[in-house]
């Protein structure tokens, strides 16, 4: 197991208890929640009366579009078994799931970047090209805070779902 | 026995005064959509419970069960934010007052807690 490690630095203790696991799935739907939030707070405030972009900017599907991608990349990511990516000798290179996995975790990453740089894009093109002053720019720079949080949803979602093999591995010996 | 029932006693004192605050942020300024506050934070233990169930949690082999559990720990998590992200939303576009925010907010949060606690307590009650 210790021949294995590629990192000079150890994962520390505390990340293989439950308690560090659950707390991560929680924080990842809390963060996911936030950049859910913080696009659909951009959306209130555009049809609120505070909008006062003059010509009027208002909030639409394309607006929508990033955090959509984003959010399909995270479902693909997290919903793919783990353990099927390093079986690349045996057993399961047979039928090929770990060639197969590798595949859906390409796109699934390729939907979550893609969504980060749509936000960014969205940005640039509405917002800031078109010269849009401050209030009306909390709408795009949303935009942006909403698709990194959701990558960052999934980052600790991974990492927390990894910690499952080692507390398992654990309670198994 | 007293002990619990102390408890019992101040979580409910807990309680109505989380709902006091909610419902006195709605009726002060006549606006009545904080209390979606309470509907979310009374929704939110509900997915991990339901995951709780439908999974087997002894069963470390198949690790497919532990993906429910998982899931329903994730709808909770969204749940809970979501009942301090909605006055706030509420708030910035200026549909409710920041003082109606705070108080939603704190209200909420009480309200939950008190959920939570009286779930730890049966939890504690189940062991033994």
């Amino acid at each position: 197991m210790s021949e294995e490690r590629l990192w000079k630095f150890k994962k520390p203790e505390w990340m293989n208890s439950a308690v560090a696991r659950s707390a991560g799935v929680y924080a990842a739907g809390a963060l996911f929640s936030l950049s859910f939030f913080l696009l659909l707070d951009a959306a209130v405030f555009s049809h609120s009366k505070l909008n006062g972009s003059d010509p009027p900017i208002h909030i639409a599907f394309i607006d929508w579009l990033p955090l959509i991608f984003s959010s399909l990349g995270m479902l693909i990511i997290n919903s793919i078994e783990k353990t099927r990516l390093s079986a690349d000798s045996f057993s399961y290179s047979g039928s090929g799931v770990a060639w197969k996995a590798r595949v859906v975790l390409f796109l699934g990453f390729a939907s979550l970047a893609g969504g980060m740089a749509g936000g960014v894009t969205v940005l640039v093109l509405k917002y800031v090209v078109p010269g849009v002053v401050w209030p009306g720019l909390w709408m795009g720079v949303a935009n942006v805070l909403a698709n990194g949080g959701v990558m960052m949803s999934s980052v600790v979602l991974w990492v927390s779902q990894n910690m499952e093999d080692e507390y398992s591995y654990n309670l198994a010996l | 026995m007293a002990a619990g029932l102390k408890t019992i006693i101040s979580l409910s004192f807990v309680l109505a005064i989380g709902f006091l605050l909610v419902i006195l942020s709605c009726a002060l300024f006549k606006q009545y959509l904080p209390l979606l506050v309470v509907a979310t934070y009374v929704l939110a233990p509900l997915p991990n419970w339901i995951c709780g169930r439908c999974a087997n949690p002894d069963d470390f082999v198949e690790s497919a069960g532990n993906a429910v559990v998982d899931f329903g720990r994730f709808c909770t998590g969204f749940l809970v934010l979501m009942g301090i992200a909605l006055p706030v939303v509420l708030a910035h576009s200026m549909l409710i007052t920041y003082t109606a925010m705070v108080m939603s907010i704190i209200g909420g949060v009480l309200i939950y807690g008190t959920i939570i606690s009286f779930g730890m307590f049966f939890q504690e009650e189940q062991e033994f």
